[in-house]
């Protein structure tokens, strides 16, 4: 992928996280319209695009800092996949997280 | 005449890395008027004190450069910069920063240019044959040509190279200088290399590395503002990624009879 490509994901995923980020901030907090998102599906569907969101800003955050202290060219390329495979990593540990809150087995 | 002179410490960076475990400052005594430029300055400690002092220049009128230098720790041309105006009776001076010291106040730009290579820093185009054998002309809207002649006036000093926090600490990054140059080109409606271009700008040390804090645009001496360039580098990127609008355009090409024969190539350039 690009560069150009990752960055735009950046930009958006900055924007999504201050939707996602407003509306977990309203469900837990305004009685009415709040609780109203806090016992649908809405709540955990927003938790999830805020994670995903958040993972992402996150680590490319991460990824554009070392690479900016680490210089060289197979250094940004060992950079990002690494920072890949732990983004992967803790995504599917942040999504057992919810799967065990949400849906939780027996 | 131009007027009353007055006595001002220089004190200049020296070092030959050939030679010396480590760089020095050497002070001399100069008589300068109101006319006096850095240059002038340095030349008249060349000429009269110390013909050791290793300066690089060449126009003496802010056209060639290659005189940029660290004057009072800010970027500056050297004939530019009249030692007055500086309002100091110390004068500093140091090659620019971000560059490798040859001697003194001599620093070097292999580094900066071979990045500049990357960028493909010239007009490409596909019909090489009408470049070679031009039949007419390539027509330019005023507001096309508006769209990229700040940025042609830039006159690869460096500077803004040197100012950049970015291109301290990444030594891969391409830099404003450079980033500038993709960006003239690319804005050119008589260019088509927008994609040639992409693996050197749209890469991990590419544009997208700007913090845009414009130290740059603060040093440049011809107001070219690189940070914009940069910016408007970015603008044109995602528009590719994201709606697929390449920046390249096609100029159309007004014919011309009056212009017409080969174009001779001197001796020996074949
Ligand atoms: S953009 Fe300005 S400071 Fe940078 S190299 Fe060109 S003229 Fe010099
Ligand atoms: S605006 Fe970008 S290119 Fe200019 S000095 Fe800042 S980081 Fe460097
Ligand atoms: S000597 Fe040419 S720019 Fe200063």
């Amino acid at each position: 992928m690009r560069e150009s490509k990752r960055m735009f994901l950046h930009y958006v995923s900055g924007i999504i996280i201050l939707i996602t980020g407003f509306v977990h901030l309203v469900s837990n907090n305004v009685p009415g319209i709040g609780t109203a998102i806090h016992e649908s599906a809405l709540y955990p569907a927003n938790l999830i695009v805020l994670l995903s969101a958040l993972l992402y800003h996150m680590l490319n955050g991460v990824r554009v800092i070392l690479m900016e202290l680490i210089p060289g060219r197979c250094a940004a390329k060992a950079i990002t996949w690494i920072v890949f495979l732990v983004g992967i990593a803790l995504y599917i540990y942040g999504l057992q997280v919810f799967l065990n809150l949400f849906w939780p087995m027996g | 005449m131009a007027g009353k002179e007055v006595e001002v410490r220089f004190k200049v960076f020296r070092f030959n890395p050939k030679t010396d475990f480590a760089p020095r400052w050497q002070e001399y005594r100069v008589n300068v008027d109101r006319s006096t430029t850095v240059l002038d300055a340095l030349l008249k400690i060349k000429e009269e004190q110390d013909p050791t002092l290793a300066i690089r220049y060449s126009c003496r009128q802010a056209v060639c450069g290659s005189c940029g230098m660290m004057i009072n720790d800010k970027q500056m041309l050297a004939c530019f910069t009249r030692v007055l105006e500086l309002n100091s009776n110390v004068v500093k001076v140091a090659p620019l920063k971000n560059y490798r010291v040859i001697k003194d106040l001599v620093t070097d730009f292999g580094e900066v240019f071979q990045k500049e290579r990357q960028v493909k820093p010239y007009i490409i185009r596909h019909d090489v044959e009408e470049l070679l054998n031009p039949t007419g002309t390539y027509k330019q809207k005023e507001e096309e040509l508006l769209g990229y002649i700040q940025f042609a006036d830039c006159i690869e000093c460096g500077m803004c190279s040197s100012a950049c926090p970015v291109s301290a600490t990444d030594p891969l990054y391409l830099g404003p200088m450079v980033l500038n140059r993709a960006y003239r080109f690319i804005a050119d409606p008589r260019d088509l290399g927008f994609e040639q271009r992409l693996e050197a700008i749209d890469s991990e040390h590419g544009c997208w590395r700007c913090h845009f804090a414009a130290s740059c645009s603060a040093v440049c001496p011809k107001g070219v503002d690189p940070a914009k360039a940069i910016q408007l580098l970015r603008r044109a990127l995602v528009k590719r990624a994201v709606l697929g609008i390449s920046s390249s355009k096609v100029s159309e090409l007004i014919p011309m009879p009056h212009i017409k024969g080969k174009l001779e190539l001197p001796k020996g350039w074949q």
